[in-house]
């Protein structure tokens, strides 16, 4: 599942982000079309190299920054700003786990036919719940019952993260099955609810 | 982001908060939920069995303004209404009268689920 390596529009050479090339120093022109992905070199998948596409970011950074651009040609600055808006893009959306798998979710064609607003059994009864109670421990002032929720919401919160590696892994592509998608976009709803209580109790 | 004056005035001085008896058989409890931003909202009916008429209604939501505007209207609208006529109530009329952007539609959405929604447990519940 290794991305097609692009090839460097000036000196040939092989680029592993198709935005620059690090052999010649130059701005390539890219199609509007580029997913996050492929903007920064990575295959589609959900588990990637972290440390990898920080050090890529940072090295783009500090060729294309816009900034670098000032004395360039008209077409140049240009180009660096495009790029840059899409670097930041990719990297922002990418580093993330929960915006990474709620991307590439949306990259696959099946993704379509999902059920958008699936929740488990009871879940929205249980969030109404906790906000209520929420709500009460704000008003008391109960910081030890406030940092115990959120303790227990951010463990959560990490066990759905924790799962979609596993549930991208199992899903093939060709086939019709579309149970394992619709896991994670459920999965992807609840993160959503969690997210909203974590917001409250931190900010 | 700007709100109407009517959305501040329902957020500021929501009309119809708390809850009824979800026990008595007269009632009906909508409970809804929007994915996109995790709003949770909560409509309830107190319905008069002899004549369909929705006699009294409380909301509690926990989410933007907008959505609370959108559940305290249709707290509002509802009262005094027949369970059909609360049915036809459409989210559209929700955003023309607190004048909700594009990106608070979801939430006049919301409320007019979460009526149909308490009204379907009503009727459910008087079948049962």
């Amino acid at each position: 599942m290794a991305p097609e390596q692009t090839s460097c529009q000036s000196c040939g050479d092989s680029m592993k982000s198709p935005l620059f090339c690090f052999s010649c120093n130059s701005l390539q022109t890219i199609s509007n079309d580029l997913d996050h992905f492929e903007v920064m070199g990575l295959p589609h998948c959900f588990e990637i190299d972290s440390e990898e596409l920080e050090d890529l970011y940072q090295r783009l950074t500090l060729e294309m920054h816009p900034d670098f651009f000032g004395g360039a040609s008209y077409e140049q600055k240009i180009l660096s700003e495009k790029s840059s808006v899409m670097l930041n893009a990719a990297y922002s959306t990418l580093s993330e786990p929960v915006s990474r798998a709620r991307y590439l979710l949306s990259l696959f064609p099946e993704g379509k036919k999902l059920q958008t607003d699936e929740l488990p059994e009871g879940f929205l009864n249980e969030m109404f719940s906790i906000q209520e109670s929420l709500d009460e421990m704000l008003e008391s002032g109960n910081q030890s019952a406030l940092d115990e929720m959120n303790k227990d919401l951010h463990k959560r919160h990490n066990f759905i993260e924790s799962n979609f590696a596993s549930l991208f892994k199992k899903f093939e592509p060709s086939s019709e099955n579309t149970e394992i998608l619709q896991q994670l976009h459920t999965q992807l709803n609840t993160e959503r609810y969690l997210r909203r209580l974590l917001d409250r109790l931190n900010s | 982001m700007a709100y109407s004056e009517k959305v501040i005035d329902h957020y500021s001085d929501p009309r119809n908060v708390g809850s009824l008896d979800k026990n008595d058989e007269n009632t009906g409890t909508g409970l809804v939920g929007a994915p996109e931003c995790g709003d949770v909202m909560k409509l309830q009916i107190q319905v008069n069995p002899d004549t369909d008429e929705i006699i009294d209604a409380k909301f509690k939501t926990f989410g933007c303004g907008s959505a609370i505007a959108s559940s305290s209207l249709a707290t509002e609208w509802v009262k005094g209404k027949s369970i059909d006529e609360a049915m036809s109530i459409k989210n559209t009329e929700i955003v023309e009268e607190l004048s909700l952007p594009p990106v608070k539609i979801h939430c006049s959405v919301l409320a007019e689920d979460a009526i149909k929604a308490a009204i379907s447990d009503y009727k459910k519940r008087r079948e049962g």
